[in-house]
């Protein structure tokens, strides 16, 4: 299984190509980190870091930060404190989705009403 | 379908194609000096708070319910911006787009309608289109959104119809036909990396809040690449956005708005940037006659003998920073703890 420093790294690196702002020195001075420590990220030789770096690692490089957060193996702190509240609830919620189609479950999401205007 | 995520408007039409997915932000910025100079692009300030109209229904107007949508808050004489991402998927799911203010186009000065037009052209293109300052009243040059008061005369919608009905913003997302989104794809056999964000059709309609025409800004409204017959316009999805004053969006969100952002002259003495954006090759659209021949706000003011502009004296602006279409990131924000992308 491919490691979060791997997919941050290749990422990284493809923006490189186009944009000489995405060096391992900019991208992690822009997301406030020391470079050699995103250099150990991207290899493999730390865990992955903090909840609020991995949310600005996944912005500065455009991906999504929940989808960075699970390969870093985490959930976001907003998504426990709404299964928190209502734990019984969601956790049903979420095994009884666990494995409908994507587009199962985007139909029990909830939706911005268009009205009459 | 219209999901609300983070304070964005997030249109999906996974019946069209699973890379049919585009982003719509209110960007919270400085209004610029109403004084007839072109000023380059501002800063975002972060992203307007967006909140479900119907989970406040009980302390709504009935007319407000009935349009349904979003509530926004805007503070009298703030100005917006409207970030577009359509980025997913690759090659990016295109869209187009049509805006409006109280039900005013804000491409063409013509009344709202549910379809697209290309003669004149109602609607911008995503990817190619990253934001929307305000109504496109020349080539190359907007006239700045303005929150202003329904009922005194300022806004689009009052100056164009004589009437204060509507307000708000409207938003409309079309996606491009499955096949031909296929075709482009094809096409774009040659792999690489490109950042763009995807669209549906959504409107932000005002209640006591609406938008006018503020100071000109250097921004160019992209004639479309694409032609009209590549939209798929049975599947569009609409919304409308209320845009509440700072009092009642606390009266019924229970929350208190953003601050008040910087003046211009503040935040350029401050030495903080502005940006100017470079499309390539895309042409750009004419302008409307009708937009153009619109009052400023701080035209009206004078005309009225009020000062609905505090704070709008002519200001230099020395430190602008350039984007291209073909950079990855687009970054058009500053805040007090990052630096901003040179």
């Amino acid at each position: 299984m491919t490691h979060f420093g791997a997919v941050v790294r290749n990422r990284r690196e493809r923006m490189h190509l186009e944009d000489r702002r995405f060096s391992l020195r900019q991208v992690a001075q822009r997301v406030g980190i020391e470079p050699a420590y995103l250099s150990k990220i991207e290899r493999g030789d730390v865990a992955p870091p903090s909840e609020a770096t991995t949310i600005r690692l996944a912005r500065e490089l455009g991906e999504d930060p929940d989808v960075f957060l699970a390969m870093a193996g985490k959930v976001s702190s907003d998504l426990q404190e709404i299964v928190r509240k209502r734990p019984r609830l969601f956790a049903d919620l979420i095994r009884q989705l666990k494995a409908a189609p994507d587009d199962a479950i985007l139909r029990v999401v909830r939706e911005v009403r268009d009205g009459d205007w | 379908m219209i999901t609300l995520e983070d304070d964005r408007l997030v249109f999906r039409f996974p019946e069209v194609h699973e890379n049919a997915r585009c982003v719509i932000e209110f960007q919270r910025t400085l209004r610029i000096p109403d004084d007839d100079t072109d000023y380059p692009l501002p800063p975002g300030l972060g992203p307007l708070p967006l909140r479900q109209l119907d989970d406040y229904a009980r302390r709504l107007p009935e007319n407000w319910q009935r349009r349904g949508g979003v509530i926004a808050p805007m503070h009298q004489a703030e100005a917006m911006w409207i970030e577009f991402e359509a980025n997913s998927g690759f090659p990016s799911y295109p869209f187009a787009v049509k805006i409006a203010s109280g039900k005013v186009c804000a491409i063409t000065g013509d009344t709202w309608v549910n379809h697209l037009n290309d003669d004149p052209q109602d609607y911008v293109t995503l990817p190619e289109q990253p934001w929307l300052d305000g109504y496109c009243v020349e080539k190359g040059v907007i006239r700045q959104f303005v929150a202003m008061r329904l009922g005194k005369g300022y806004t689009v919608e009052e100056q164009l119809t004589g009437a204060a009905r509507h307000g708000g913003i409207q938003i409309a997302v079309y996606p491009m036909k499955r096949e031909r989104y296929r075709e482009l794809a094809a096409r774009e056999t040659r792999v690489r990396y490109a950042k763009m964000p995807p669209g549906v059709v959504a409107c932000m309609a005002p209640c006591e809040m609406g938008l006018a025409p503020g100071g000109r800004m250097r921004q160019e409204v992209y004639d479309d690449p694409y032609g009209l017959g590549v939209w798929d316009q049975r599947r569009s999805s609409r919304c409308f956005v209320t845009i509440a004053n700072s009092t009642q969006w606390m009266a019924i969100t229970g929350e208190r708005p953003p601050t008040v952002p910087p003046t211009a002259r503040r935040y350029t003495d401050a030495g903080l940037p502005w940006f100017e954006w470079y499309g390539g090759d895309a042409a750009a659209v004419a302008g409307s006659k009708k937009l153009k021949s619109l009052a400023s706000v701080a035209r009206m003011g004078e005309s009225e003998d009020e000062t609905p502009l505090p704070e709008n004296e002519t200001i230099e602006v020395n430190r602008v920073i350039g984007l291209r279409s073909s950079d990855s990131t687009r970054v058009r924000e500053f805040s007090t703890d990052e630096p901003t992308h040179a």
